[in-house]
């Protein structure tokens, strides 16, 4: 019966120690929500406050999130905000310099990065030439994003595309002239 | 030493920057696509395609002379009449006539066409296929002009041009196979543009010398009975549009006097 009397207020105890540790818990948990501000270099640092404290596996999110705040205030400064962010990103080992390149220059630069690769033409683009292509168009809708949209750099964008007709072109005579065996 | 100084610094300066500049040259690739022999090539297209459009030229107007003066003699719903018969075998005469200059013009068109399409090929598969990545290649057709604007005199690039040669031959093509049916900048561009219109080219000529072969015959047997089917009209009609420009829709309309249409056509061969 003693024991029962003693066992009690230990195991009360033990439920409230328990709550407690599960409510700490939850309120340290990162929400990750969006920047809310308008202002770019206010979103920016919303961001960067967000990924410093735990989101940074949401870094796709926060960036998309920011490229559409900059749409709203489209301006040729804008690529440099964004480069810095970046560059902030891998000075925070959050990024590794090759994904950070990749970021900005599929947004901001007029080359391509789905043309990377080690291998000759003939031997590997195309094989792939389909897919090739289809991720330069995907990353020509970026560059109209970034370049365009965000950054109002109409040249820039209109080489892309240029580029991106000139690629489709030279790839067919070269895949064709890679494939003949006459 | 500070004048030693001032006079030493600009110039290791220039010295540098001269060295980084041909360093910089030196690496750029240098792409043989266009040797001698395929401008060459390309030279001797152009004129044989000039001389064919030349010898169709005057029989297109020998054509379209008789064709009028058929309808001017009220011919249509009278084939039996004599004159009318005679007539319509004048113009079947002209038709083979069209047809064998054709013919004749063809294997020089072919052969020119295959040369250059050969020379191409070469070319940009060891240049642009088996010695550059997809980025060396983006390098090059971007050039160091990168971010500047894009250029006023660009090339014209496959389908944006207007007629070319490989649609002008698909549309002798076209009129000959009597399935009736009706129905600015870097070499690699220009290259890659020629190469792929002397391939569609080279298919197309082979396709219509059959034509021709199959289309004398019929013809041959047409003029025994002096008649003019719908086809020689619709031949005739569109061999004009290629050569003169005139709209498909006018294809039975006389055209002007052969002299005064040359102007009026732009080979796609002009550069």
């Amino acid at each position: 019966m003693n024991s029962i009397a003693v066992k009690k207020p230990l195991l009360i105890f033990g439920l409230i120690a328990t709550a407690f540790v599960i409510a700490s818990c939850a309120s340290t948990a990162p929400t990750c929500t969006g920047p809310q501000s308008k202002n770019l270099s206010t979103a920016i640092s919303t961001a960067q406050s967000s990924l410093m404290e735990g989101c940074h596996a949401h870094f796709d999110r926060y960036y998309d999130d920011l490229l559409t705040i900059a749409e709203g205030d489209p301006k040729p400064e804008n690529k440099r905000e964004f480069s810095q962010f970046l560059v902030w990103s891998t000075d925070k080992g959050l990024l590794s310099n090759r994904q950070a390149e990749d970021y900005y220059n599929r947004f901001f630069n007029v080359k391509f990065m789905s043309l990377k690769g080690d291998y000759n033409n003939c031997s590997h683009t195309c094989p792939n030439k389909q897919k090739v292509l289809f991720d330069m168009e995907r990353e020509l809708s970026e560059k109209e994003r970034g370049l365009l949209k965000v950054s109002l750099d109409n040249e820039g964008y209109y080489r892309a595309d240029q580029l991106y007709q000139e690629v489709e072109l030279v790839l067919e005579a070269t895949c064709t002239a890679c494939s003949a065996r006459r | 030493m500070n004048t030693t100084a001032r006079i030493l610094i600009p110039a290791l300066l220039v010295i540098v920057a001269t060295m980084t500049t041909g360093a910089t040259l030196a690496n750029t690739p240098t792409i043989r696509l266009f040797p001698t022999t395929v401008v060459e090539d390309l030279r001797q297209t152009g004129n044989v395609a000039r001389d064919m459009e030349t010898g169709l030229q005057e029989v297109i107007g020998q054509l379209d002379q008789q064709q009028e003066l058929y309808h001017e003699s009220k011919c249509d719903g009278a084939e039996d009449d004599p004159g009318c018969q005679r007539l319509a075998r004048q113009i079947g005469a002209s038709y083979l006539d069209m047809l064998t200059i054709m013919e004749e013009r063809l294997p020089d068109m072919e052969h020119t066409v295959n040369n250059t399409r050969l020379s191409l090929e070469k070319g940009l598969r060891n240049e642009l296929g088996r010695k550059m990545t997809p980025w060396t290649l983006q390098e090059t057709l971007i050039g160091s002009d990168a971010n500047k604007a894009v250029k006023k005199s660009s090339p014209t690039l496959r389908g944006r041009s207007g007629m070319r040669l490989s649609e002008r031959f698909n549309q002798y093509y076209q009129l000959v196979a009597t399935s009736g049916a009706k129905g600015d900048q870097s070499l690699a561009v220009l290259a890659s543009d020629i190469y792929l219109d002397m391939e569609e080219t080279s298919l197309l000529i082979q396709r219509t010398r059959q034509e021709i072969a199959r289309a004398t015959l019929m013809e041959q047997l047409n003029q025994s009975f002096g008649i003019i089917t719908p086809e020689m009209i619709e031949v005739v009609g569109g061999v004009k549009t290629i050569l003169f420009g005139d709209e498909e829709g006018q294809a039975l309309v006389a055209g002007p006097p052969p002299g005064s249409v040359e102007q009026a056509y732009r080979s796609p061969l002009e550069q």
